[in-house]
């Protein structure tokens, strides 16, 4: 829209030569201003809360101060990144959040296909459907609410611990200890979303053309052997995208997630980069050197989207997510 | 006789998924039966770890007692009108965007998209967006829990998606009797978009009543807290803050009390589901960024 109004405006300017191109703009905006009129809010969203942020990452290569302005503020060059790589607290940041998006990526990730793979064998309808209502519940729990019966779940006076002390162990602080705070980030994670997943795989499942498995039951392929031989390589086309969907965001792990789980006792472990940027940028306010973490963090995910990407259109045609 | 042997063999792998999945479903629920459980129990059967899946000497002592908290009351107001407003303009955002972004004639549509994309793969840090918002004017505003909350790009896509795929003739027809873009857009398209309303209504209006990150950035005002920064306050609080009085006088603790509060979040939410479900599934699906 912004481009149309200056071509516009230049083609003023440019008198005869352009005469052919004005024409055809103010014929394109005579007949199809509604289309203007109505992208236009959305555009402007989309520019002020998304390309603004990220123009305004050049604060990563300045000395950002509130009260001289972006404008005023001096170029640093690489100061901030060179910092960070060097800064101890770092190394811990960047060690925990390559951990937990490693955990994500092998056990979280998968999880859903099991389920989908298990849920496509059920025959009776009322049970997968109570079923399925069950597993879709937690997702629609904000992680304030997870969180809340995560803790009371694990408490010492918790369900787990009830059950430790019936046969004779002793009661652990779960949340408070260093060693569990990965695999309660799991946990959590596959509990909340595992079974929302499913959704998408069963629909690829549901695409598949029943006479696949007809005549693959002829040639006397069992039901196990045809989830193996049918089914997997027939939505893994699906488990792409959603792979390449998640590669890229193997940095920016949920905030919301890692936030409420996170006590005191479990920052060794459970200080990722999102929850380090958020105490380190927002509330301690130093804007340019956590701009400079982010930009990091999306530049990462960026080129592990595109190698992936290029990896998968290399695997199979039509592969990929563009 | 091998066909009989598979179809035993395959009769026990049935069952064991059956018997699999059932258990992990309930594995699933036990953790709010507990929470559900422990709100409605004495305080003293919850310390000596006996409450499990139902409540052990029932008592409403802990709602009573989280009712009366006006605090929570008024983010539960205030969550709802933002809820219901949001996933309001939410949707009209949207379905303004998505419909020329579906029009073939529409020249800058394929841009739009590739605009609405990239954003999809390259996020924004998270510091030049909270400058941004803030210089805007939104922190600590009653709008800043829903402005920058307008537009996602993945509903945005759906929406179009869906769009794209009405029959071309219904509005070609509306079109030939004089019916401009925004009367096709509000009398013919939309009335036949339910479903698809629906389920990006549903999605709007699930991140709007669960966003817990932006109120964190930019609420401070403790009259603007919504629900779930709410919930935060009470889940860290401790025993004293709560639980006023001997511990031990008073049919509730911290344990209970919290529970409580966990539920009473929940319940508007496991209220609504059954009319969801039938919808999200369907929406789910529809998404295809392609």
């Amino acid at each position: 829209m912004a481009d149309a109004a200056q071509a516009r405006r230049t083609s003023h300017n440019t008198a005869v030569g352009a005469r052919p191109q004005r024409q055809g703009l103010l014929r394109e905006l005579r007949n199809y201003w509604p289309l203007y009129a109505m992208a236009m809010p959305g555009v402007l969203f989309f520019l002020v809360f998304k390309y603004v942020p990220l123009a305004g990452s050049v604060i990563a290569f300045k000395d950002y101060m509130i009260f001289k302005g972006l404008a005023e503020s001096p170029w640093v060059g690489w100061k901030h990144f060179r910092a960070f790589f060097e800064y101890p607290d770092f190394a811990r940041v960047f060690r925990n959040t390559l951990l937990i998006g490693l955990y994500n990526l092998v056990f979280v990730f998968p999880f859903p296909i099991v389920l989908a793979l298990l849920f496509n064998e059920l025959r009776s309808m009322a049970y997968k459907r109570t079923l399925q209502t069950i597993y879709y519940v937690p997702h629609f729990f904000s992680w304030v609410i997870i969180a809340g019966i995560t803790f009371d779940v694990l408490s010492n006076t918790g369900i787990v611990n009830a059950l430790r002390e019936w046969v004779g162990l002793e009661p652990v602080l779960f949340m408070q200890e260093e060693r569990f705070f990965r695999s309660i980030v799991v946990l959590t994670s596959i509990w909340r979303d595992a079974g929302w997943g499913t959704i998408v795989l069963l629909a690829a499942i549901a695409g598949i053309n029943p006479e696949v498995y007809e005549s693959a039951l002829v040639d006397g392929a069992g039901r196990i052997r045809q989830i193996f031989s049918i089914t997997l390589p027939l939505i893994m086309p699906t488990v792409l995208v959603l792979f390449l969907l998640q590669i890229g965001h193997f940095l920016d792990l949920s905030f919301e997630q890692i936030y409420n789980l996170l006590t005191p006792m479990t920052y060794g472990v459970g200080d990722v980069i999102d929850t380090y940027v958020y105490r380190v940028g927002i509330i301690e306010a130093q804007y340019s050197s956590t701009t400079a973490i982010g930009l990091f963090q999306s530049v990462i995910g960026l080129v592990l989207v595109l190698g992936f990407n290029s990896l998968a259109k290399r695997y199979q045609r039509e592969g990929g997510l563009f | 006789m091998p066909a009989m042997q598979a179809s035993l063999g395959e009769r026990l792998f049935r069952l064991g998924v059956i018997l699999a999945l059932g258990a992990f479903g309930f594995l699933m629920l036990v953790p709010l039966l507990k929470v559900v459980s422990t709100s409605f129990s004495s305080p003293y059967a919850v310390d000596a770890g006996r409450v499990f899946l139902w409540p052990v000497d029932f008592t409403l002592a802990s709602w009573a007692k989280i009712v009366e908290r006006t605090a929570l009351w008024r983010s539960f107001g205030l969550t709802v009108v933002v809820t219901v407003l949001g996933t309001t303009l939410c949707l009209l955002l949207t379905a303004l965007m998505a419909y020329p972004m579906s029009k073939r004639e529409f020249r800058p549509a394929r841009l739009l998209a590739v605009m609405v994309v990239i954003t999809m793969i390259f996020r924004y840090p998270i510091i030049p967006y909270f400058l941004t918002v803030r210089e805007i004017g939104l922190y600590d505003n009653f709008w800043v829990l829903i402005v920058p909350n307008l537009l996602t790009a993945y509903n945005l896509i759906i929406m179009r998606t869906f769009f794209r795929e009405l029959p071309r003739e219904l509005e070609e027809a509306a079109q030939m009797e004089g019916c401009g873009y925004f009367r096709t857009l509000f009398h013919l398209v939309l009335p036949i978009s339910k479903a698809v309303l629906a389920t990006l209504g549903i999605f709007y209006a699930v991140m709007l009543w669960n966003q817990f990150m932006h109120p964190l950035m930019f609420i401070d005002n403790q009259h603007l807290y919504p629900l779930q920064l709410r919930l935060r306050e009470y889940m860290v609080s401790t025993e004293s803050t709560l639980a006023s009085g001997f511990e031990g006088s008073v049919p509730y603790n911290n344990a209970t009390l919290k529970a409580a509060t966990v539920i009473f979040a929940t319940v508007p939410i496991l209220a609504v589901y059954p009319f969801l479900q039938q919808h999200f599934v369907k929406g789910a699906t529809l998404g295809s960024v392609k």
